[in-house]
């Protein structure tokens, strides 16, 4: 296994793959009216790869595989969005996805310095605020959006990546304890919760309780990393009471749910097929009608169902590309959040966020493919990096950009030399695990055999060399 | 170290628990895709059957092809695909019709087919033999639950596609046996089953009482009799007799009390007083009423009246006729009605085989073989030549409905034989005297049927 979790030419050799045959299927099965919306598109989809292949070589730092595989996806989407109900390249779809790349960039270049980025939690809590204002002045009477001149942007979108900065923690921030009443608390484990407690209430204002399961997810991952912190001396009462406690809120937040949310909690869909049920019927119908294969680029008909690119994209590309690759696009994304348990982080802040950052990713897309499906109440949140929504997909960059900031940093000619020590040293091991051993050497635990012992320190021995 | 390494695992639990959910959403996917596609306006449906293979719906049915009358009589039972009727057996079923994989997609030669227990050929036949009477009829085997006759007249051709939707009668677009209707006399046999259970049979049968034509009762309230006065009389000659003075005075009998009765009506399946929420029987899909009443005080009329049948006491068809198999298997159990006896897959493998279930314990068995005891007297004594040679229980019934200027006319029963063990109910609406009877309809039934039945075998 390399650094990356995939070999470079692996890597890309995916990315084309998947997009040449995803064009082929278009070409073959696809809604066009003329060769030359397809060519454009393929244009857009290649152009986009062999840009993005020839900057990840540019990188001093080796993290081609989140580089290339938040590539893949976006030009995946790319194609999908760009073929429902008849194919003609999204021209905005490919802006976003640019804006989305050069997003990423930009949030790995903040958050790559661990000591850097974790002094500058005021300024963060200062853009929290601001753009809390900035909802409750500009979007208009309970709303998340911003509509100027036609233009829409979601702000609270842009809270996401920042909130996980402010969840994020280091050891330094947990050690610095003050007295509240009878506790010592950490005053960054106070900003947090004052922080988390406003961006509830203003979810709770605004009506849009679809994302705050998100939230709640990166809160929850913010605490249970708390507690995981081995010297933050929680008993494990206070860990049952804060159980307790979470139960307690889940069941007040289910009961005291607006009429709204209860409607969508205990709605029966098929019952009511054409009303409050008529986007997710329509979804499964979709997903049914389009099976393993698809029914085909642009054949579909669920482009008629309002959110069928947003709400229910899931359902539409299983209608016209089938379960297989939606599946492929679902298993990208997992590919890139998996990436940071191949490439552990150095630093705790850095685990914590790397935690927050899936943490918010499997809870929106829990939200949106099995909210659409019918397996949890319909919630309306997007899909990352697939939805339409350019305040949706330049946080998913963002947020990609830190993900690759939480990994080990590894050096391009830091790699060069390993392996060339290693081929120098032992020709006869492979080089993957000697790059792996090298940069997360195993403690030998206390009951392991003295033999075992012996044979690990030898592999880090011989790494380090 | 070991911090990063627990944030670690709380990342791989994240994303395992994510995989988790996918797969079963692939498994959900693969489960239940005929039933989303069954939701389609377009999906390609496979045919429903009766018991020897007669269609019975045939989403590509024409009248050249059938003949114009060829469904009418399981029109609003077996239903179609319009969504124009949604209790019906192919609306709350089309996923089993369903001519779709999902590996596969749609397959337009499926074998996706429902296999019903109903026997078409006899259940024309009841149908016709209502004449120009409008009502409802259904039987079943007591023993396994298969349902052989279901109907409900007037009914809609659906081969007629709905162009006449304005013109058809009331009620022709629903199957009247699992939806309420007021029970008249047959009530007494729950009336008579609670007073079984709480007094038991020897203080019962020991009670007599007498009926001069009218009764007034402890609240000086007059019941009257449809006869002038059937004098004294026991139990046995009140059933058959269907006297309500005789009923009015057991009611108020002081060996009993309004509790036991609600507590019977209760595990009988009744909702009394609003009380709880309304039970319904669900034979696949379709949702059948069971019983309500309201029975707040043994001495008044209302409450006295409603033990007889009247009043705003509402009991289905099918409800019915399932008390009878509690009392003809002598167990206080009823057997389940079912109307489909099996399924094939799109492929044509068999599946969805039906079992033959039991409901709960509604009341004692004791309570139950002195029931089957009088109403087979009964019977005998005024039903001899419903089926020659064979013993039948019933009780026959007389409720007046909109608000007393029509008499629908009542029959429910059972067939007292191991070989043809058939549990009924008749309806006919607005009989009055000189036409067709129920117990007309239920001879053409019962014969027909074990003509049938003997037939299959």
């Amino acid at each position: 296994m390399y650094k990356n979790g995939l070999s470079y030419a692996g890597v890309v050799s995916l990315l084309l793959l998947t997009h040449l045959s995803m064009l082929g299927i278009v070409l073959v099965r696809g809604n066009y009216e003329e060769p030359k919306d397809l060519a454009m598109l393929a244009c857009a989809v290649l152009g986009l790869d062999l840009v993005g292949i020839i900057a990840s070589l540019c990188y001093r730092q080796m993290t081609y595989t989140l580089d290339l595989m938040l590539l893949g996806i976006l030009n995946m989407s790319l194609i999908f969005q760009s073929c429902f109900g008849g194919v003609h390249l999204s021209v905005k779809f490919l802006i976003t996805c640019v804006a989305s790349l050069i997003s990423c960039e930009l949030g790995f270049l903040l958050t790559r310095n661990h000591e850097w980025i974790r002094h500058q939690k005021k300024y963060i809590y200062l853009v929290i605020g601001i753009l809390i204002l900035c909802i409750l002045l500009f979007t208009g009477g309970r709303s998340m959006w911003i509509t100027f001149k036609g233009f829409s942007i979601q702000p609270s979108e842009f809270i996401k990546p920042c909130y996980i900065l402010i969840c994020a923690a280091s050891i330094v921030e947990l050690h610095k304890k003050i007295k509240v009443t009878f506790f010592y608390v950490s005053p960054d484990t106070l900003c947090m919760l004052g922080a988390t407690l406003v961006i509830f209430g203003l979810q709770w204002w605004c009506r849009d309780l679809g994302s705050l399961p998100t939230f709640a997810a990166v809160f929850g991952c913010a605490v249970v990393c708390r507690f995981c912190y081995p010297r933050a001396k929680i008993s494990k009462s206070w860990i049952a009471a804060a159980a307790v406690a979470g139960v307690l809120v889940l069941i007040a937040a289910w009961k005291l749910a607006p009429a709204y949310v209860q409607e969508r909690l205990h709605v029966d869909i098929w019952a009511d097929q054409y009303g409050t049920g008529y986007q997710q019927c329509q979804a499964l119908i979709g997903i049914a009608r389009g099976g393993w294969l698809g029914m085909g680029p642009g054949q579909g008909s669920l482009h008629n169902v309002f959110a069928y690119e947003s709400d229910i994209v899931f359902s539409t590309i299983c209608e016209e590309w089938g379960l297989l690759y939606a599946g492929i696009a679902v298993l990208i994304v997992l590919i890139m959040l998996t990436t940071v348990l191949m490439n552990p982080p150095k630093s705790y802040y850095h685990a914590t966020m790397t935690a927050g950052i899936v943490a918010a990713f499997v809870a929106q897309m829990s939200l949106n493919i099995f909210g659409s499906c019918n397996l949890i109440p319909f919630t309306g949140v997007t899909l990352p990096f697939i939805s339409q929504g350019g305040s949706s997909l330049v946080t998913c960059g963002f947020m990609v950009g830190m993900l690759k900031a939480g990994q080990s940093p590894l050096f391009r000619h830091q790699a060069a030399k390993l392996r060339e020590d290693a081929a120098a040293e032992l020709p006869s091991l492979p080089k993957i695990p000697f790059l792996q051993k090298k940069d997360a050497p195993k403690k030998p635990s206390g009951n392991a055999p003295q033999r075992s012992h012996t044979h690990r320190n030898d592999k880090n021995r011989r790494g380090n060399a | 170290m070991k911090s990063i390494r627990r944030g670690q695992h709380l990342i791989t639990l994240m994303l395992l628990i994510f995989l988790i959910g996918f797969g079963y959403l692939i498994y959900r996917l693969q489960r239940d895709s005929g039933f989303y596609i069954s939701h389609a306006s377009s999906a390609s449906l496979g045919c429903v059957y009766d018991r020897s293979g007669e269609v019975l719906f045939d989403p590509h049915a024409t009248a050249e092809d059938y003949g114009g009358d060829y469904f009418l009589d399981v029109g609003n039972l077996i239903g179609d695909d319009s969504r124009q009727m949604t209790n019906t057996l192919v609306a709350q079923n089309k996923a089993d019709l369903a001519n779709f994989s999902f590996m596969l997609g749609e397959q337009k030669d499926g074998k996706a087919a429902i296999y019903t227990t109903l026997d078409h050929n006899v259940n024309r036949k009841v149908y016709n033999a209502f004449g120009s009477k409008d009502g409802c009829a259904v039987a079943y085997n007591y023993k396994t639950g298969e349902i052989y006759v279901c109907l409900s007249k007037p009914s809609v051709n659906i081969l007629n596609h709905y162009n006449d939707i304005n013109n058809l009668k009331e009620g022709s677009l629903l199957c009247k046996v699992f939806y309420p209707t007021v029970p008249g006399s047959t009530q007494k046999i729950s009336t008579t089953i609670a007073a079984l259970e709480s007094m038991g049979y020897d203080t019962l049968c020991s009670k007599e009482f007498s009926c001069a034509g009218t009764y007034n009762n402890n609240h000086s309230q007059v019941i009257k009799c449809h006869s002038d006065g059937h004098g004294t009389q026991d139990i046995y000659a009140a059933f058959a007799n269907s006297c309500n003075p005789f009923f009015a005075q057991l009611i108020e009998d002081p060996d009993w009390s309004l509790a036991d009765i609600q507590k019977t009506y209760r595990s009988m399946g009744y909702r009394v007083n609003g009380q709880g929420d309304l039970n319904y029987l669900d034979i696949n899909g379709i949702s059948a009423y069971t019983a309500s009443t309201d029975v707040s005080d043994k001495d008044d009329f209302d409450s006295q009246w409603g033990c007889m049948g009247q009043g705003t006491t509402l009991v289905s068809p099918l409800q019915m006729m399932v008390w009878q198999s509690a009392i003809a298997n002598q167990t206080g159990t009823s057997t389940m009605p079912y109307l489909i006896s099996f399924t094939k897959s799109v492929s044509g493998d068999r599946k969805n085989e039906a079992v033959t279930e039991t409901g709960s314990q509604m009341f004692s068995a004791r309570s139950a073989a002195y029931i089957r005891d009088i109403m087979l007297r009964n019977g005998k004594e005024n039903y001899a030549g419903v089926l020659p040679g064979t013993d039948i229980g019933v009780k026959s019934g007389t409720a007046q409905v909109k608000n007393g200027t029509e008499e629908n006319s009542l029959l429910t029963g059972f067939v007292d034989d191991e070989d043809f063990p058939i549990a009924f109910c008749i309806v006919i609406e607005n009989r009055v005297k000189g036409e067709v009877s129920t117990s007309d309809i239920a001879a053409v039934m019962l014969q027909q049927l074990k003509a049938s039945l003997n037939a299959t075998e």
